[in-house]
């Protein structure tokens, strides 16, 4: 079975034609009726948002061959995300997931935004900037990690603790946890969404290193 | 349980043959019941369902023999002997008795199993039979090896495409476009043999 590094890639990724994602053929007809329902093109994801009108254009084997192909790529990126901790996808960057230099196949800059906004719909991923160009992954939701947090709370006794930010993300007390090394954006999501249960309050310090958080679990 | 051993099974069958008798023609009977047969396929086609329905998104609903056999083995891990090909497609014709709308057809070298009611014609059947040297073909191929008009082959490889039996693969650095067909070959043999 082919790796990458240790991470055991699925068959699907070996075989060419999962490489190419066409829209192809009500492409025009689906840019015509969007512009009639006064839609941006670029903000109709194709394969959850297709208008009624066109689910009779698409037929049915071909759509479960495109949904099928979306469904495992998103669950590729996720898998491969969390187990590597990778947080950030960088469109224009070389991310190894999108080529398979075996079978000479890469995804299309296309392909990769199709997939990553199917990411994105589903609340797996969010866009960090308006050109979609680089994707915050989110393989466990803010919830997820909220709770992550609170568990972290508690295994170290710190429910009227104080810690800092930086401690909570790369402190001793966080190695061997999934919080060593999280993103920090998805760490000040999480903790915020704690700071509306009231189950801490977020500080500020004299500057980002200060920044800290007041634990009431 | 006896008829699970793969050898005894073939022996068994072409014994039968000899006679002029079908096992399968009926799951009663003093015999039937008392070496297991009628379970022992009635289990293969549930599970040979299982597996067409399960890669129907990849396949299109067709399917070769060989690799349902495989992915059957792979299914029934708990088996010490193997299930054969002849194995499959008496469960196979079992689940046509039934009217299940499984099918068996060849094309070319291979057995195909079809789950879905797709209809395929005499020219869809030349272009798997060309699909099976490399897993794919491309227009040029099949107007060449075929001596087509390029609309033919076009018609063709669309309606294959709709029907789900193709996938488009636009991405070689050639720049021509090409058709898989997964229903002959398996993901793993479309790679080198060193993966």
């Amino acid at each position: 079975m082919q790796k990458l590094g240790d991470f055991k890639l699925p068959q699907f990724f070996n075989y060419p034609p999962y490489f190419t994602y066409s829209p192809a053929l009500s492409a025009v007809v689906a840019h015509a009726l969007a512009h009639y329902f006064n839609v941006l093109h670029s903000e109709m994801n194709w394969v959850e948002d297709i208008p009624p009108q066109l689910n009779l254009l698409v037929s049915r084997p071909v759509r479960d061959t495109r949904e099928k192909q979306v469904q495992l790529w998103k669950d590729f990126i996720l898998d491969y995300c969390k187990t590597q901790h990778i947080f950030v996808i960088e469109l224009e960057e070389e991310f190894p997931l999108f080529s398979n230099p075996v079978i000479e196949r890469s995804l299309s800059h296309e392909a990769r935004k199709a997939f990553l906004s199917a990411l994105v719909t589903e609340g797996r991923a969010e866009w960090l900037d308006k050109g979609h160009r680089k994707c915050l992954i989110l393989w466990h939701r803010i919830q997820d990690w909220a709770d992550i947090i609170l568990r972290f709370v508690k295994d170290n006794g710190l429910e009227d603790g104080v810690m800092t930010i930086e401690e909570i993300r790369s402190g001793i007390e966080s190695r061997g946890t999934e919080l060593h090394g999280i993103d920090r954006t998805i760490l000040m999501r999480a903790l915020k969404l704690l700071e509306h249960k009231g189950k801490l309050a977020i500080f500020k310090g004299t500057s980002t290193d200060d920044e800290g958080v007041k634990f009431s679990v | 349980m006896i008829f699970a051993r793969t050898p005894f099974r073939a022996q068994f069958h072409e014994m039968c043959a000899k006679v002029g008798v079908d096992p399968l023609a009926s799951n009663k009977g003093f015999w039937a019941e008392l070496l297991g047969i009628g379970d022992f396929y009635y289990e293969l086609g549930v599970q040979i369902v299982e597996i067409c329905l399960a890669t129907r998104s990849h396949n299109g609903g067709l399917i070769n023999l060989q690799e349902l056999c495989m992915l059957l083995r792979q299914k029934r891990k708990t088996d010490r002997e193997a299930v054969s090909e002849d194995d499959c497609l008496r469960a196979i014709s079992k689940l046509k008795i039934l009217g299940s709308g499984f099918e068996v057809i060849s094309v070319g070298k291979r057995k195909l199993v079809r789950s879905v009611p797709t209809e395929l014609n005499k020219d869809h059947n030349e272009i798997l039979e060309l699909a099976q040297a490399q897993g794919y073909v491309t227009v040029d191929e099949v107007e060449g090896r075929l001596s087509w008009t390029s609309g033919r082959a076009t018609d063709a490889l669309d309606t294959l495409l709709d029907e789900g039996l193709a996938m488009i693969d636009d991405g070689h650095k050639d720049g021509k476009r090409r058709y898989w067909f997964p229903c002959v070959s398996s993901i793993s043999s479309s790679v080198g043999a060193d993966i």
